[in-house]
């Protein structure tokens, strides 16, 4: 068994790369139907080994596993190592991630079959559930650096894989350039852990973590902070960048403009929770500093409220679930900053699957409406595609948080350890979640709503669809909108029965049956989860207790506003958007994020690198050391050539002169 | 005592003729200065018991490089006169060089003593043959950069050949071995099958 | 008794006539070439007057390898300036200046 696993866990990982490699390299050889063969096969392998160390763990009691495969280098007494680390943790999100991975590999076959780039797509999505599983099995900080880096890199490769439109070049651009920004801290945080102390693996940095808790360091003359402090704010910086939280979650909405099966499983479901499984994984470095639990509470639950108002007035179908992946992700950080890491990652599992679900199921819709985004062109849907309609509805109620679906047990539980969390700035962060829930309720059901009820506002050109080269305007269909094939709905009825039965199932187990064990550290007098275990009393009492909670009725609140705007008075919205319009506008302008980068953050850089440019560039280097280096040998071999007369005489002269001075020098030394 | 003089007698008559070979206004004088210079070396390598260097001296040098030297003095047609224009430009600084080196080569033999004691040279047993001992030397302990000797000779051979060779174009001349592998029936002769055509009937005016 | 040191001068002389030599007759290319033979036969003279002082017989035979050398050069030079009297009529050293351009 134990020699047998490292070979299993190096399987699990070298699969979908293998796959990638062969697709990617073989682009022009292979046929499509063996690109996605190849993948699925390959993912499909990972996530059955992965669900099958998952049921040895939780089923057949075997331990955590931390083992070094392979030394990649040392410098002094700092190894860099090559290892996993297979816990209750990371075998929990390898089985959600490569399971996620393989709906999408099967929706993809449905969805990018008039692609010219196919085989590229899948090579990709292969390519990134590898450095996804690198990221999460990794059992040190620089495999950790080196799966972030790479599932960064993946993203950027698939943001922008429409690369012949200049709207996903620049999507594509701005993501990198921001997820920069996290890394930097990120690294620096890293780097701080291995200055402090003296290795970057997870096991002896956590051993050694109380002794880091007394340390100080001096930022700037006169201000001094904890060290774990630092570390853990500028870990959870890289995590800002990575999860999309403010100020830094500008990429997120952008990154939409890459083809939808990718928002589903890169900016929904998996990479964008990367932040959030760092900070559970590293636990025992937060657990460490209240200061920075505190930011880490704050900055989610302003993430989870704002980016959820910004959501209520997209009119773009995924814009608005990538503003509720946002704010959802604001969430599960609320929960780690609470000291309720499973709840956190509970939210993280269940928040995957139906978020998986309502990314593809926005991408059915998308596909019946001939790729045209807009809701305002939508409507009327149900009665044209029921299986998208119901998943699609079944997601919606479980990011609601109704009661017996999978976001209730998760959110609920949230709201509860946020209320109970003794932190400073709880309060604030309990009101935002609180208000949340309406918001979540309110543009969730705005989009099914007018995507799926009303008025049908899109037109149906039956004489267009026959030379089918006519160029619709958007809202023109050549026929009725269609159910999409099997590869599409297989994969949404099982991620929607995923979203229906997951909470339930699992709760008890993971929540309050100590099922993380070890694998995260709370410290004593932070935990909130066990006040929230004396109180629990089954999945079913929690449903039954739900009516007498607020979040259920704010939920339903913002269901009914949505109704009562959206389907009984559809023309409301804009009179009311007429009335508040500095409101509104705020709103539609995302509390004017993009502007403000614009106008400081890429002004000011523009600036720094003009001035480089004139100054740095072409001055000092191109003027004094390039040409400036030239014009100096020119003038030095001007004087030179005076001596070079090209007679033979004068070369043996030198020669003869220059041994008699030698000769001389050396003697008279 | 008879040795001493013969070796002042020869010294006198190398640097003597050394001295002509750089000053003779003739370039064959040169040359014959040189001759000189050798044949009198050779006799002082006779003094310094190497036999076999000396009488190879006066063969190689005297006899093959020498003589190339005459040859080629004598084929090219120089103009002596012009080649010997500006000399005096240059001898004020020849001279001051040459006196520093042999100032320091003097230095460096006489008072620094070169860091090595000598003794008298041995006296050779009867029956010694400088030719054998240095044949000894040169086909045992250094049989390989002897090989290497004889790749530079070889070498300069087919260089010496390579740059003065001449091709003229327009010159005829035999090549035999073209002309033994002629055959009639390649090239040489052509045989055509003509059908045979009756005369055609004469006209009759 | 004639000394090694009598001999060391008179091959010292033979070297500084040989380089006084490069600087009278820089012209000339054959007499040039005779410099060197001169140069070259200072050299022999240091190798043979010491292989006989310190009774060791490898001195002559380098003596052997330079005259090997000695003699491709000087078949070499001159075959060199045989062309260069062909292509320039002319063994001027002045009139070589190629190497200016």
């Amino acid at each position: 068994m134990s020699a047998f696993l490292p070979m299993l866990l190096v399987a699990i990982v070298l699969a979908p790369l293998t796959a990638a490699i062969i697709v990617g390299c073989g682009m022009r050889f292979i046929p499509r139907r063996a690109a996605h063969v190849l993948t699925i096969l390959a993912v499909a392998l990972s996530t059955a080994l992965s669900a099958w160390v998952l049921w040895q763990m939780v089923f057949a009691g075997m331990g955590s596993y931390d083992i070094n495969l392979y030394d990649w280098g040392s410098i002094g007494n700092i190894q860099f190592n090559i290892g996993f680390m297979i816990d209750r943790l990371s075998v929990l999100m390898m089985t959600v991630v490569s399971f996620v991975s393989l709906m999408v590999h099967i929706y993809t076959i449905g969805y990018m079959a008039e692609d010219p780039g196919y085989k590229r797509f899948f090579s990709y999505i292969s390519l990134f559930t590898f450095s996804m599983l690198i990221l999460v099995m990794a059992n040190n900080f620089l495999l950790l650096f080196i799966g972030w880096e790479l599932v960064g890199l993946v993203s950027y490769l698939l943001i922008g894989f429409w690369y012949t439109r200049p709207t996903a070049i620049r999507a594509g651009l701005k993501a990198f350039i921001v997820n920069r920004v996290g890394d930097f801290g990120f690294i620096l945080g890293i780097a701080l852990v291995l200055a402090y102390s003296g290795s970057l693996d997870y096991s002896q940095v956590f051993a050694h973590a109380s002794a880091l808790a007394g340390q100080h360091l001096e930022l700037f003359s006169g201000l001094v902070w904890s060290v774990p402090t630092v570390i853990c704010i500028l870990l959870f910086v890289g995590a800002v960048g990575k999860s999309a939280q403010v100020p830094l979650h500008v990429w997120l909405p952008d990154s939409m403009e890459g083809p939808t099966p990718i928002s589903a499983l890169i900016h929904a479901a998996t990479m964008v929770t990367a932040g959030i499984f760092m900070v559970a994984r590293l636990s025992p470095l937060f657990e460490l500093s209240d200061t920075a639990l505190s930011m880490v509470m704050i900055v989610g639950a302003i993430t989870a409220l704002f980016l959820g108002l910004v959501g209520i007035v997209q009119n773009d179908i995924k814009r608005v679930i990538a503003y509720s992946t946002i704010s959802q992700l604001g969430y599960m950080a609320t929960a780690l900053g609470a000291s309720a890491y499973a709840a956190g990652i509970f939210h993280l599992m269940t928040h995957a699957f139906f978020k998986a679900l309502l990314f593809l199921g926005s991408g059915s819709v998308i596909m019946a409406m001939h790729h045209d985004q807009d809701m305002r062109n939508m409507g009327g849907l149900r009665k044209y595609m029921p299986i998208t309609y119901f998943t699609f509805l079944a997601g919606s109620l479980a990011l609601i948080a109704f009661p017996g679906f999978a976001g209730f047990f998760s959110k609920d539980t949230i709201i509860d350890a946020v209320h109970d969390s003794q932190r400073t700035g709880a309060v604030f962060a309990y009101w935002c979640v609180l208000l949340g829930t309406f918001v979540t309720g309110l543009y969730t059901f705005r989009c099914v709503f007018m995507t799926f009820h009303g008025k049908e506002r899109f037109v149906v050109e039956h004489d267009a669809g026959h030379d089918g080269r006519k160029e619709l305007a958007p809202g023109h269909l050549p026929h009725a909108p269609r159910e999409s094939p099997w590869v599409v709905t297989v994969p949404l009825i099982l991620l929607g029965i995923a979203s229906v039965v997951i909470g339930w199932l699992t709760i008890q187990p993971l929540l309050y049956g100590d099922f993380f064990g070890t694998s995260i550290y709370v410290a004593p007098g932070h935990h909130v989860m066990q006040k929230l275990a004396e109180e629990f009393h089954g999945a079913g009492a929690m449903m039954v207790a739900s009516v007498t909670t607020p979040t259920l009725w704010l939920a339903l609140a913002g269901l009914g506003v949505a109704w009562f705007f959206y389907v009984f008075k559809p023309a409301w919205p804009a009179v009311l958007a007429r009335w508040f319009r500095p409101l509104y506008l705020l709103l539609l302008h995302k509390f004017y994020f993009d502007e403000a980068y614009a106008l400081f953050v890429e002004a000011g850089s523009r600036a720094l690198g003009r001035m480089l440019w004139i100054g740095g560039d072409g001055a000092v280097i191109d003027g004094v050391l390039v040409d400036g280096s030239a014009r100096a040998v020119g003038w030095f071999s001007r004087i030179l050539r005076r001596g070079q007369t090209g007679y033979l005489y004068h070369y043996a002269f030198v020669m003869i002169i220059g041994l008699c001075v030698l000769l001389g020098w050396l003697l008279l030394r | 005592m008879i040795q001493q003089i013969v070796f002042i007698v020869l010294a006198a008559l190398t640097v003597g003729s050394a001295l002509g070979v750089i000053t003779a206004r003739h370039t064959v004088h040169a040359a014959l200065f040189l001759v000189m210079t050798f044949v009198a070396s050779a006799g002082l390598w006779l003094l310094l018991h190497a036999e076999f260097l000396a009488l190879v001296l006066v063969l190689v040098y005297v006899g093959a490089v020498m003589v190339l030297f005459l040859f080629i003095v004598m084929m090219l047609d120089t103009d002596s006169q012009s080649l010997r224009q500006g000399l005096v430009r240059y001898a004020p600084l020849g001279v001051v060089v040459a006196l520093i080196v042999f100032a320091e080569i003097g230095y460096v033999v006489y008072n620094r003593e070169l860091g090595v004691s000598f003794g008298t040279p041995l006296p050779q047993a009867a029956g010694f043959s400088n030719t054998r001992a240095l044949g000894e030397t040169i086909y045992t302990v250094y049989a390989f950069p002897f090989e290497i000797a004889a790749v530079v000779l070889l070498v300069g051979i087919v260089a010496a050949i390579m740059l003065t060779l001449r091709r003229r174009p327009g010159v005829r001349h035999q090549n035999i071995s073209k002309q033994v592998r002629v055959s009639a029936k390649r090239g040489r002769l052509r045989i055509v099958n003509m059908p045979s055509e009756p005369r055609p009937p004469e006209k009759n005016p | 008794m004639i000394t090694l040191f009598d001999f060391l001068a008179l091959s010292g002389a033979l070297f500084a006539i040989g380089l006084a030599g490069v600087f009278l007759n820089r012209k000339n290319v054959i007499l040039l070439l005779m410099c060197v033979e001169l140069l070259l036969l200072a050299a022999n003279f240091n190798f043979i007057a010491f292989a006989r002082f310190l009774n060791d017989i490898s001195g002559q035979v380098f003596v052997f390898f330079i005259l090997t050398v000695a003699a491709a050069e000087a078949s070499i030079g001159l075959a060199i300036v045989v062309v260069l009297f062909r292509n320039r009529s002319s063994i001027n050293v002045d009139d070589i200046d190629s190497l200016k351009h």
